[in-house]
């Protein structure tokens, strides 16, 4: 347990680190943030008052430290943008990005955990090169590419869902699929070897023995010791997901965490990308302890 | 049957092989053939498919696409692969001291790992760009790093696996030096992980580069890379779909054949490998 808790204490010193990194990254920046309010027409000496304003004269620690303080009394700074509260801003964007991060879980399992274990079960047979093969395309997808081939399908020829925006059901299926395309092709993967792995193992043999028909061994207790390490994972990918959500956010229109971040390092919005690149770390390096720390509980043997 | 002969036998590896040795034929060809890449035509706008010297037509400022396309697989292909084997060679060398010298020096490593891994590319890659400018420079830096760290982090922990078998506890207690054993005994049970996670990180480098340019913050114009051309074409894509899907499936061939020659080499050198590979190319 004491790993745990050391871990656990470990993890908030990163935290601490990677803010001020971050911190540090974005003020080291050689690009003029005044541009991101001022019009082309100001004057070095509006700039240098606006910069003054905002507090970038001073120590990056200072700055540091008032953020800090600032955060912990509820206040998130303002977009240089539009003068926005990030409070209010962080609020909606995380929502739509835990609905399309949610829905594309829900397809990489739901479709990829079923495909992986028919793909298992008929192993060498046709179904199973089919599913195989179309699981190593699928990883090798760049999903802005599949983005544009989707939409030009789906929505530009078929007309069945809308190209970009937000709004109802309709405009969340093809964002979910194509941020889902490379995890689900990975978890057929997964769940296929894990499953081959599986088979070998004395107690399928016994259970054999026992009489059990291959499909129950199959479906029921070889699925059930294989399952594990496929979820696990998914700890470990939230990372990955959280890079590919900036681009399909982006393409998509789909107002969330990944847009704002992207659109904000565009147009030299440091409040905005200080705040949301902070809370992806955070994110990420959440999802790093939790598949560290549930693989250790789940795993009697690595528990000391 | 010796390596050579199993490896043509490997039908991943031939078929990735092949498809490699296309993409890099046409890159080191192709601007010989199709000529400079930013050339633009005195008659702007689309021209079709198969207008003669355009094989692959032209994107909205006349720019022959095939000139474009096959320049942004040396902008891929010198993000990706040069960055990549800098950073196999680093993250290794760092990998083998922190897990063969433990102690102190390993502590602080796998801090600085830890500390980098909470980082996603694509997001490093965006703060680079929020902090030094969009570019190919920032792009470059965050694959190196990110890369560098996540090479070291596997191999640390398959030296500290290797350092506890027989025969490297052997080589020790013969009295050799550990420079000796890490390079005869060490080294040589790493580099099959090393060869094939880094075929991944090439994979995974090709899509950042290409989906940071996509989004605007990788390589500038006028500069071909393949990201930017999906980006530009997909505006025109009723008029002429070629200009986002042929780069488009230019990266996806590189990333397949990249992606195939690793499994084939997982199978090849070791397919105990394929549990503790797929393990680390998740994260």
């Amino acid at each position: 347990m004491s790993a745990v808790i050391k871990r656990v204490l470990l993890t908030l010193l990163l935290l601490q680190l990677s803010s001020l990194a971050v911190f540090a990254a974005i003020r080291l920046s050689g690009g003029d943030v005044t541009a991101a309010r001022l019009p082309a027409s100001a004057t070095a000496e509006d700039r240098e008052l606006f910069r003054e304003q905002i507090g970038l004269n001073q120590p990056i620690l200072t700055q540091y430290v008032d953020y800090l303080g600032n955060v912990v009394r509820g206040d998130l700074g303002n977009s240089l943008t539009n003068n926005a509260r990030i409070s209010t801003l962080a609020v909606e964007k995380i929502r739509n990005s835990l609905i399309l991060g949610g829905a594309a879980i829900v397809l990489v399992f739901g479709i990829g955990i079923p495909l992986g274990m028919l793909a298992a079960f008929r192993r060498n047979s046709w179904l199973d090169t089919s599913i195989s093969s179309a699981a190593v395309a699928g990883m090798a997808v760049p999903n802005f590419w599949l983005a544009l081939l989707v939409v030009w399908l789906f929505s530009s020829t078929l007309g069945w869902f809308p190209p970009a925006g937000s709004g109802g059901f309709r405009y969340l299926v093809l964002p979910a699929l194509v941020l889902a395309a490379e995890g689900i092709a990975l978890t057929v993967r997964m769940t296929r070897s894990a499953m081959l792995e599986n088979v070998g193992q004395d107690f399928v043999r016994t259970l054999r023995a026992a009489g059990l028909s291959e499909s129950r061994v199959y479906f029921k207790h070889v699925l059930r010791n294989s399952l594990l390490p496929i979820i696990s994972l998914a700890g470990l990918r939230v990372g990955q997901i959280i890079g590919y959500a900036l681009v399909v956010e982006t393409i998509f229109g789909w107002p969330g965490v990944g847009q704002i971040l992207v659109n904000g390092v565009l147009r030299r919005d440091y409040p905005i990308v200080q705040f949301f690149s902070l809370l992806l770390v955070l994110v990420v390096t959440l999802g790093n302890l939790a598949a560290s720390v549930g693989y250790t509980l789940a795993n009697p043997r690595l528990r000391k | 049957m010796n390596l050579f002969q199993r490896a043509l036998k490997n039908k991943q590896l031939v078929v990735g092989s092949v498809l490699g040795l296309i993409v890099l034929t046409l890159a080191a060809v192709g601007p010989w053939i199709f000529g400079a890449y930013d050339t633009q035509d005195l008659l702007l706008g689309h021209k079709p498919v198969g207008t003669p010297g355009f094989p692959f037509g032209s994107d909205a400022l006349g720019r022959d696409l095939a000139a474009r396309a096959t320049y942004g697989i040396r902008i891929s292909l010198l993000v990706a692969v040069s960055v990549t084997a800098i950073a196999v060679v680093l993250g290794t060398t760092i990998g083998l001291i922190a897990g063969y010298v433990k102690g102190t020096v390993d502590t602080v490593t796998s801090w600085i790992v830890d500390f980098v891994w909470g980082f996603p590319l694509i997001l490093v890659a965006v703060l680079a760009a929020a902090s030094i400018g969009s570019g190919l420079v920032p792009v470059i830096l965050a694959v190196g790093l990110v890369n560098t760290v996540a090479i070291a982090r596997v191999v640390r922990g398959e030296v500290l696996g290797i350092s506890e078998r027989e025969f490297v506890v052997a080589a020790k207690a013969g009295g050799y030096s550990a420079l000796r054993i890490v390079f005869r005994h060490v080294v040589p049970n790493v580099i099959p992980v090393a060869l094939v996670l880094s075929s991944y990180y090439v994979a995974v480098s090709i899509i950042a580069e290409a989906s940071l340019s996509f989004v605007g913050l990788g390589a500038q114009p006028p500069l071909p890379s393949l990201g930017q051309m999906v980006s530009d074409g997909r505006n025109f894509i009723r008029l002429n779909h070629w200009e986002a899907t042929i780069p488009g499936a230019v990266i996806f061939v590189m990333v397949l054949s990249v992606s195939l020659i690793g499994d084939g080499l997982r199978d090849l050198l070791d397919p105990r490998l394929r549990t503790a590979v797929e393990r680390a190319s998740a994260t």
